[in-house]
């Protein structure tokens, strides 16, 4: 979309022509033996839009973190406004203009998006618990301003994702804000919401604050940002005005090798066939209806899942896909309608630190919450623990799991290297349905191709492959993976037919669902 | 960054946990050296009395320390047990004072049996009187979700009033001079372990129990539900595909039942009968026992003896040092103090040291994992 030039940014996006709205000059930060930051030199021009961008652990969000004040750097010098400053805490970067919007909010559920407004900013209070009776008045013109549609009055608890994101920047916005970090901000986002934001984005760089824009998916970097910069390993390998990079050349800079050689041939797994018509179904629901009252979480909902195909869910967040997938894993019986599912069910779920894995486990114990059940490894009333640990081995070595050894503690692992587990570990039980959740979500451009490849591969294999739901908010991977699609909207199943849909189309649809069914 | 786990994420748990319980236990006796000259003793003088007290001679360590390490051996497994499951049991006092009713009850309705029978009888009936008193929070949790920290204290009440008022009517003694009942048979006495010394059969069972909760916990099946249902519950049904409820129940019925015992064997081993304020509080205690031990039940068996020690060598502390004895309870709770002190500190720092640069996951993991401290606030 086009952009119109704005006040105070300097056209060659390399010699600022004001003073930068702040300055991270040789930033060195390390976590014992690991180095997060190596020498960072980072530059942030006023009413600009810097993509901050990296796989997972390159540094960003440590990068982020120590301009937000929640880290300390090691060595180097920070300037804010042109003064070199010492940031101590959040409080001391909120002092001095800089405010950060995390992934995960940070707003409280019970109060409405007015009273979590006021929460944060100290000039809210006339004194201790009463809110200063002209604030409202401020905060709607602040609003207005911003051109941020936001509901004040609701509890947050009853908002959608996208009506949360917009109070939270409101909540930063509030005072002078010189620099505004956006950590993953379109993570959680529908398609046309993420054009919402990014409009927003734009009205809020028009006005003068620079902002960081820490994200994974390089599209939408490149349709919103001025600038980008690429971290890799702990250095900047790149920063470059956004109309002159390629979302090729963005990813090429990320993974610091061209990714040709990596990307699967197309066709090669069928992934542009169509399902092989004589697999047999594997899992059936007929009008499963799951919750009671206004909002059920799953209302009629009718599939068929054959072997060998990859049977996509789109749909924002919260429309019921949890609920499917736990009822499709067997974990929730219906309360009404039919089901028949198969035994040996793998389930990736969502939400990996918390439901994939327990991250105070080893590795080994984390892959014996599949087989803890199992006949083969036990020995008597024991769990053959020697067994287990071999199968864990194994299933490390297969995934290129960068550990020591199946004893490490899930905790110390990256988050690809845990969706690694999850996904091998799942796929041992997986041998009539896969159940996928958003198996990609927050994996960097390396770990979610070969999650890709390997979900394929498996719906791929030869003998007897098993069925996969995959189920995710990420339109894009919906598209390339799946054969047939269906669309989630408040707990309804609409089938969209094979996957040759136009996206808009199954962009709309998903959209009419809002956010807040639970 | 490259997950590269330094060497202190990659100690052992158990010799991480060794470290930090001894550290918290030095740190306590720094705390109380500093306190103890503060308030005008000799630091020196208390501790060697106090040691002399719980370690002396054999028959010291035998018959004092070991002794009263027994109840507070056996609530602090009980406690450990429901704390790995994520059950907060504040209830093993109330727990204790059930099993040493039912103990009580059925081995003066058996008067005439031999030991052979009694013995296994009341142990039977205690440790079911301790699970039965364990089962009305566990019903509340699993059925209404009410929070047990508030249930199972609460009982603990409605236990010792119960206690209070058995001893004062029903079950008083025949000749109505004390609140106390009348003193078991002698069948229901449990044998001396060592000859000589008044060590009974109980410490032995307590640490049999010890063997076999840690063998339940750490080899078998079960032990490895209740393990993962306690560390992170969402994770034990999403991919252990298992219900929760189950291992909630019982985590309170084998907590209950530990308890329980731990109030009959006192009687049966020791005093032979019961009376109101039998228990010191031992149903408390077991909880920087448990704590202390980081709900590791064979070290359970080592912070059980330390508290035994303190216990013992506290009135030694007050004959010989003049020393008041409450010292030794402050003692107690500093230790508490220190270990979820040093527990906090020592994660932390395993955790800064694992994962660079990710600091909201370190707080979002707290709430989630320090398995000692976190719920007991």
């Amino acid at each position: 979309m086009p952009r119109e030039p704005r006040p105070g940014r300097s056209p060659g996006g390399k010699a600022p022509l004001v003073t930068a709205a702040a300055r991270l000059d040789s930033i060195t930060r390390r976590f014992g033996a690991v180095t997060a930051l190596d020498a960072v030199d980072f530059e942030l021009v006023p009413g600009e839009i810097h993509g901050l961008l990296g796989e997972n652990g390159a540094g960003k969000t440590t990068l982020a973190n120590i301009l937000g004040g929640l880290l300390v750097a090691d060595a180097g010098v920070i300037e804010i406004g042109g003064r070199s400053v010492e940031l101590r805490s959040a409080r001391d970067a909120r002092a001095l203009g800089v405010a950060m919007v995390h992934q995960h909010f940070s707003l409280v559920p019970r109060f409405t998006g007015f009273e979590n407004v006021a929460l944060f900013n100290g000039e809210a209070w006339a004194r201790r618990g009463v809110i200063a009776p002209g604030y409202r008045r401020q905060v709607e013109v602040r609003a207005r301003e911003l051109k941020l549609d936001v509901e004040l009055d609701a509890p947050v608890a009853a908002l959608g994702v996208g009506e949360r994101q917009r109070i939270e920047i409101l909540k930063a916005l509030m005072s002078d804000t010189r620099v505004l970090l956006l950590d993953e901000p379109t993570a959680v986002l529908a398609p046309q919401e993420v054009e919402g934001l990014f409009a927003v984005l734009r009205e809020v760089a028009g006005a003068g604050t620079a902002i960081v824009l820490v994200a994974h998916k390089l599209d939408e970097v490149l349709a919103v940002a001025d600038r980008v910069t690429v971290l890799r390993r702990g250095r900047r390998v790149l920063t470059e005005e956004a109309t002159k990079l390629s979302a090729r050349e963005l990813a090429e800079a990320m993974v610091g090798r061209a990714l040709a050689a990596e990307q699967p041939a197309e066709g090669e797994g069928g992934r542009t066939g169509q399902p092989k018509p004589d697999f047999a179904p594997v899992a059936f629901l007929e009008d499963v209806t799951v919750g009671t009252g206004d909002a059920p979480s799953l209302r009629d909902v009718c599939l068929t899942v054959h072997r060998g195909e990859v049977l996509g869910i789109a749909g924002v967040d919260g429309n019921g896909q949890r609920m499917l997938a736990a009822v499709l894993a067997g974990v929730v019986a219906p309360e009404r309608g039919r089901a028949r599912l198969p035994d040996e069910v793998g389930w990736i779920p969502q939400d990996r630190g918390e439901e994939g894995l327990v991250r105070d486990f080893t590795i080994a114990e984390n892959v014996a919450l599949a087989l803890h059940g199992k006949r083969a490894y036990r020995r008597g009333p024991w769990l053959d623990w020697p067994r287990i640990g071999e199968t864990s081995a194994t299933l490390v070595n297969e995934l290129n799991v960068l550990v020591g050894s199946p004893e490490a503690s899930a905790d110390t692992l990256s988050g690809g290297n845990q969706q690694k587990v999850v996904t091998g570990r799942e796929f041992l039980r997986a041998g009539q349905l896969l159940v996928a959740e958003s198996p990609t979500r927050g994996l960097d451009v390396r770990a979610t191709r070969a999650v890709r490849d390997r979900i394929v591969r498996l719906a791929r294999a030869a003998s007897r492959p098993p069925g996969v739901v995959l189920i995710s908010a990420d339109l894009d991977e919906v598209l390339e993976l799946a054969d047939r699609i269906a669309v989630m909207v408040r707990g309804r199943l609409i089938p969209v037919g094979p996957k040759d849909q136009n996206a808009a189309a199954i962009g709309a649809l998903m959209l009419s669902a809002g956010s807040s069914t639970p | 960054m490259t997950p590269r786990p330094l060497a202190l994420a990659r100690l052992r748990p158990e010799l991480m946990a060794t470290i930090t319980a001894a550290a918290a236990v030095l740190a306590t006796l720094a705390v109380a050296a500093a306190l103890l000259a503060l308030g005008g003793h000799s630091p020196g003088d208390a501790f060697a009395a106090l040691a002399r007290g719980a370690f002396g001679t054999w028959d010291r360590f035998v018959s004092f320390t070991l002794v009263r390490a027994t109840p507070l051996l056996l609530t602090g497994l009980a406690v450990a047990f429901a704390f790995r499951a994520r059950v907060w049991n504040i209830g093993a006092e109330g727990q204790l004072h059930a099993g040493a009713l039912a103990g009580v009850a059925v081995a003066l309705a058996l008067p005439g049996a031999g030991a052979l029978l009694v013995l296994p009888v009341t142990l039977l009936a205690a440790a079911a009187a301790g699970a039965l008193w364990a089962s009305v929070p566990a019903a509340m949790k699993t059925g209404m979700g009410v929070g047990e920290v508030i249930t199972t204290l609460l009982m603990n009440f409605v236990a010792l009033f119960l206690a209070q008022f058995l001893v004062q009517g029903p079950l008083r003694e025949a000749r109505g001079v004390f609140n106390q009942t009348d003193e078991i048979p002698a069948a229901a006495h449990l044998p001396a372990l060592l000859p000589d010394t008044r060590l009974h059969l109980g410490f032995l069972l307590g640490v049999m129990i010890a063997v076999g909760l840690w063998l339940y916990l750490a080899r078998t099946p079960g032990g490895f539900r209740l393990r993962a249902a306690g560390a992170s519950a969402r994770a034990a049904e999403v991919s252990g595909r298992f219900s929760v409820t189950p291992v909630i129940w019982l985590s309170f019925l084998v907590s209950g039942a530990i308890a329980g015992l731990a109030g009959w064997i006192q009687i049966a081993g020791v005093t032979h009968r019961m009376y109101e304020g039998l228990s010191p509080g031992w149903g408390y205690t077991a909880i920087a026992v448990a704590l202390l031990a980081r709900l590791h039940p064979l070290a359970v068996v080592v912070t059980a003896i330390v508290f035994g020690a303190l216990s013992a060598g506290g009135g030694a502390m007050q004959r010989e040092a003049g020393v008041p004895e409450v010292w030794v309870r402050g003692i107690e709770a500093l230790v508490i103090l220190a270990v979820l002190t040093a527990d906090r500190i020592v994660q932390g720092m395993a955790r800064r040291a694992a994962h660079g640069g990710a600091p909201r996951r370190q707080r979002s993991g707290e709430a989630g994992t320090a398995p000692g401290g976190a719920g007991v606030q």
